[in-house]
């Protein structure tokens, strides 16, 4: 009997783990790459979110590592993504262009706010002895 | 410059294109981008590797509920066999007709065993937002028969990978597949029912035009 009710209401099962998904704050490499692809406007593709990377951050990411991050991204509709035009430079592939969606700036909004309340209030962070 | 030619190796470019990698062609194109501003081949085949690595890595984890599956499936009889050994004397297998009797006999056990371990998979789907009961119905089907497909194997190749008990006077014989392979196998049957059994998870599709 429980389980006859519990398949009429999984559906809300789904509400509220979509609501739980929504409120996840973001990792320290989805919002990197957030950021970056944000600071790029409209010439995010992986090359240059790369390069910005390493030119900020020191850190090198590789290719594939970004492409499986933008990936999880575009999944939780955080970035969309659209196919320019192929070019011989690149042996005839297209470039995969990254915007970052509205639900991507305010997931950006609030992982800072989460972590700004986190860092204020420990002396040691701010220069002072505790 | 050391390891350094016009072109990308091309057993990379095959490998990068039979891997599904995350980035599929727009990642080859931008390898073949760097590659042309200077990278050397050594670091293509790199990002090769770390690019098949990732995908596989995320295909484990695309299918991380059929592996809760197979790991539910493969733990649970250690726990509860004792409590459904019993289950055939209990339906009375000797009053069914054949086949019955002797489907009930040696497999009502483990196929309870089996669809025990589904609403593991259920949980896991739900969470992945992919459950749909003909999946759950589809891999318990599909392992249902692996489990008697496997049953009646093991009585036909039992002369091969069985050797009489030394000493025994009885005339018994034990297995000599190691019990971790004998796991493997139970585990792999799981995974492959949950594989087959549950539709693929998709993957974004980006627009065929820029935005």
């Amino acid at each position: 009997m429980a389980v006859i009710a519990w398949s009429i209401r999984h559906h809300d099962l789904f509400a509220i783990l979509e609501q739980m998904r929504k409120r996840s704050y973001l990792g320290e490499m989805e919002l990197m790459v957030l950021l970056a692809t944000v600071r790029l406007g409209d010439d995010a593709y992986g090359v240059p979110i790369s390069k910005e990377l390493l030119n900020l951050t020191g850190r090198e990411v590789a290719l594939g590592s970004l492409y499986a991050a933008l990936d999880r991204l575009e999944q939780k509709g955080l970035v969309t993504s659209s196919l320019g035009d192929p070019t011989p430079e690149r042996g005839g592939r297209a470039k995969r262009y990254f915007r970052v969606t509205s639900a991507g700036a305010r997931a950006i909004k609030m992982t800072r706010t989460a972590l700004t309340k986190l860092w204020s209030g420990i002396p040691l962070l701010e220069g002072r002895r505790s | 410059m050391i390891g350094k030619t016009s072109n990308p190796p091309k057993p990379a470019l095959w490998l990068l294109r039979h891997a599904r990698s995350s980035g599929g062609d727009a990642l080859t194109g931008d390898l073949i981008e760097r590659f042309h501003e200077g990278q050397t081949r050594g670091w293509f085949w790199r990002q090769v590797v770390i690019a098949v690595a990732v995908s596989i890595l995320a295909g484990i984890r695309r299918r991380g509920p059929h592996f809760c599956y197979a790991i539910a499936g493969t733990v649970m009889p250690v726990f509860l066999w004792a409590s459904v050994r019993g289950l055939p004397s209990a339906l009375h297998w000797w009053v069914l007709t054949w086949p019955w009797s002797q489907l009930v006999l040696e497999l009502s056990a483990t196929a309870l065993m089996a669809l025990a371990a589904l609403p593991v998979l259920a949980a896991g789907l739900a969470v992945t937002r992919a459950f749909r009961w003909s999946s759950l119905v589809l891999t318990g089907a599909i392992n249902l028969t692996l489990i008697t497909f496997a049953h009646y194997m093991q009585d036909f190749l039992r002369p091969w990978i069985t050797r009489p008990i030394p000493g025994d006077l009885t005339y018994g014989r034990e297995s000599i597949i190691p019990p971790v392979i004998q796991i493997l196998i139970f585990f792999c049957s799981f995974l492959i029912a949950a594989w087959l059994g549950c539709r693929p998870p998709q993957r974004p599709a980006p627009n065929a035009k820029p935005a």
